[in-house]
């Protein structure tokens, strides 16, 4: 799978998960500052890239990831 | 203390010192006594005074012994006391040596008077059925069974006459000023017995009630204190404003600034400030400390209540009949609501406002939240809050209680059979249903909440990992404990050996702080019913031998789920076996709390800094921040937290060191 088309199926799950319109999402945008994600919310967006690309992230890593730019590449390295 | 009728000297000496009796010859007064120290005293019927010799120190100020502006009737005064300006009167009550009571409207007892022991509290359900009989040496553990165990009605009835018979002995016809006690500045005080070192001071008015207490843990009563049908225990105060109406204030608990209580308990270490309890049974370390919350109709322990919290036990139909139980570990955050009935389980943490009525006992551990009016709940997210950690090690430092006899049994451990049990039950149904629930609904509605579907797997991962450190680590420990001094791999499996005889070593239950397996609940439910428990204090040791067989069931527990869980019991293990257990212990720690640690990281995140350095650039803002809060690497929490992660690499390589060197 190519990035953009990485990237493209992440902003689809994000905008489930965190109910905003995928126009808004923007790469450099932060899931709790820019995209208005809880902590709770967080983890279901984690459940959710999980369940997605059928991986099992380190969730202690996976929580310090804060913007979709960063979501891309934690998510790409376990795609490798 | 040797007292003598007064002679005809003695008596025109009082009588000139504006000394007045109903009949002289009904007065003794200890032989050496300095008669000075009587003055404008009305004696009422039979008054015996001892030496009134010495002086006290009453508001900075050393003042005689003595009696002074003071009706006195039918009382027995004891040694170095002093009594001043008493409104009204002394009646009928026995004052010990060393006693101060000055300034006090009216003491009185009624014969018969059972000082608050035997008051019937409406507890839990406002509607009635769960009342608790009030005793001086109330336990939150017998409370807790006389109220919530009222499905055999042999043992319920029995338990009543247990503990009617008990409160009866404490009937008297005298009330009684325990040694060293101090009554000041109050208000009328009728039928209360005050125990020995209490400070009652500026209470507007006591009826109906033993204000307990000890030399080593002092009970205070204080300003503006109302209190009516009460049993207050010792080390406990209760100051500013606080009305109590039929209520249990157990050891070490704190309670004032204008709270009020009706038809409540309080048990070891709880708070109570500003709010109100109305029908409340607070388990030990129950705190609440803001205005408008409101705690009713409801179980709690080890919770603490945010500003607002509020549940409510009325619909509008069959009166205040609903209860709540909120397991021990409990949060509320601000204005949250709960809607009764509702049971949740231990370790929860309840934000936002819910009008469902849940009911989630085997999701311990968990986020309960709302969102946009739906009641939501994360399983087992509390468990890498860095809050929960925190609590487990507050609670056994914050034990107040320093009376020579602790009444409440209290095991403090945040993991143990209960929890642990509840997880394993937990993660099954969470396991279930992700099996179950077709991929296409985003959630699936469970016990009056919406549970995500991408959630179940999750928290069936949190419950597992809590799970394995708990079962690994307990092994572990057990492995490393004996090991020590053994150097035969077969003899350290025979002292792994469990020695505990549960039959149903899987069911466990919360007693208001004491954790117990059930089974051992149902003998005494047993033995009470067919009367082979005769006394309160036979009940009372029965709890006790609970208590002190802890370490042994829990043991037993570890053994048996460890099998379950693993398919080997631990005194069967190989020292491959355990070597594995070290290495899945670590992985289960290290995630755990690595999960921990990055929560308590957050405190120092974007949205922690909001609000510092006000107005101003964020260099400023991040100075401010630093000046307050300090940094990650000065906080002693995260440093705590780091320390705890370098610890489990240490202790794997103690025990894989161990386990090599046990042939």
């Amino acid at each position: 799978m190519d990035r953009v088309e990485l990237q493209q199926r992440i902003l689809k799950v994000i905008a489930n998960v965190l109910k905003v319109d995928p126009k808004e999402i923007t790469p450099t945008a932060n899931f709790a500052f820019d995209l208005g994600a809880d902590s709770m919310q967080s983890i279901e967006l984690i459940a959710a890239f999980e369940e997605e690309f059928g991986i099992e992230m380190d969730e202690e890593r996976a929580r310090e990831v804060q913007t979709v730019e960063g979501a891309v590449d934690f998510i790409a390295g376990y795609l490798k | 203390m040797t007292s003598s009728h007064l002679t005809e000297q003695q008596v025109q000496q009082l009588v000139r010192q504006g000394c007045t009796a109903t009949d002289w010859r009904a007065v003794s007064i200890a032989l050496s006594m300095d008669l000075q120290r009587f003055h404008h005293v009305h004696f009422f019927g039979s008054v015996v005074v001892g030496d009134l010799s010495g002086s006290h120190i009453v508001d900075e100020v050393e003042m005689r012994c003595g009696i002074y502006h003071a009706s006195i009737s039918n009382c027995v005064i004891g040694n170095h006391v002093r009594i001043a300006n008493i409104g009204s009167v002394i009646a009928n009550y026995i004052v010990e040596d060393d006693v101060v009571i000055q300034n006090v409207a009216a003491l009185t007892a009624t014969p018969g008077a059972s000082f608050g022991n035997g008051v019937e509290v409406e507890t839990i359900n406002e509607g009635g059925g769960r009342t608790v009989t009030l005793v001086n040496d109330l336990t939150s553990q017998v409370a807790f069974v006389q109220a919530m165990m009222r499905h055999n009605g042999d043992f319920s009835k029995r338990l009543n006459e247990l503990l009617r018979k008990h409160a009866q002995r404490s009937v008297s016809d005298r009330g009684r000023v325990g040694t060293g006690a101090r009554l000041l500045h109050c208000g009328s005080i009728r039928n209360v017995n005050i125990g020995p070192y209490a400070y009652v001071h500026g209470a507007r008015s006591l009826e109906n009630g033993t204000i307990n207490s000890c030399k080593e843990h002092t009970s205070e009563v204080g300003a503006d204190v109302q209190a009516k049908l009460f049993v207050i225990a010792e080390g406990a105060r209760i100051d500013s404003g606080a009305i109590l109406d039929k209520v249990f204030v157990g050891q070490g608990v704190k309670m004032g600034k204008q709270f009020s209580a009706e038809n409540s308990l309080f048990f070891a270490n709880c708070e109570a400030f500003h709010g109100e309890a109305v029908a409340l049974f607070a388990g030990p370390y129950t705190v609440t400390h803001h205005k408008s919350t409101l705690l009713i109709a409801g179980v709690f322990s080890f919770y603490n209540a945010g500003s607002g919290s509020n549940q409510s036990n009325h619909m509008y139909k069959l009166g205040p009949v609903h209860q709540g139980v909120l397991e021990r570990g409990c949060k509320t955050g601000s204005f949250s609501y709960l809607l009764h009935e509702n049971h949740i389980g231990p370790f929860s943490v309840v934000i936002g406002k819910h009008y469902t009525n849940m009911n989630v006992p085997n999701f311990p551990f968990s986020y309960i939240h709302e969102e946009d009016g739906v009641s939501k709940i994360i399983p087992g997210m509390n468990l890498f809050s860095v809050g929960t950690v925190r609590d487990g090690e507050k609670w056994p430092k914050r034990d107040n209680r320093k009376a020579p006899e602790k009444h409440d049994l209290i095991i403090f451990d945040v993991f143990s059979p209960y929890t642990v049990e509840k997880m394993r039950r937990g993660r099954n149904e969470l396991l279930r249903l992700h099996e179950t629930v077709p991929k296409d609904k985003s959630f699936v509605q469970y016990g009056g909440l919406q549970l995500s579907r991408l959630l179940l797997k999750k928290g069936a991962k949190y419950y597992s990992l809590a799970i394995d450190r708990y079962l690994h680590g307990k092994v572990l420990d057990a492995v490393l404990r004996h090991g020590k001094s053994i150097k035969q791999w077969e003899e350290l499996l025979r002292r792994l050996k469990p020695t505990s005889d549960l039959r149903a070593p899987y069911e466990w239950t919360d007693i208001s702080g004491l954790l117990t397996p059930r089974e051992r609940v149902t003998a005494l439910e047993r033995d009470v019913a067919s009367g082979s428990i005769g006394t309160y204090e036979e009940v009372r040791k029965r709890f006790q031998e609970m208590f002190d067989h802890y370490v042994e069931d829990e043991w037993q527990y570890v053994c048996v789920t460890y099998a379950a869980e693993y398919g080997v019991r631990p005194h069967e293990m190989t020292k491959e076996q355990a070597t594995q257990a070290v290495q899945e212990w670590e992985k289960a720690a290290t995630s755990l709390h690595g999960m921990i640690l990055e929560d308590s990281k957050k405190e120092f995140g974007a949205f922690a800094h909001i609000g510092y350095g006000v107005d101003q650039s964020d260099e400023i803002a991040q100075k401010d921040f630093e000046a307050v809060r300090g940094t990650i690497d000065t906080n002693p929490v995260v440093q705590k937290l780091l320390g705890e992660g370098a610890a489990i690499a240490k202790r794997r390589d103690e025990m894989l060191r161990l386990i090599e060197v046990i042939s």
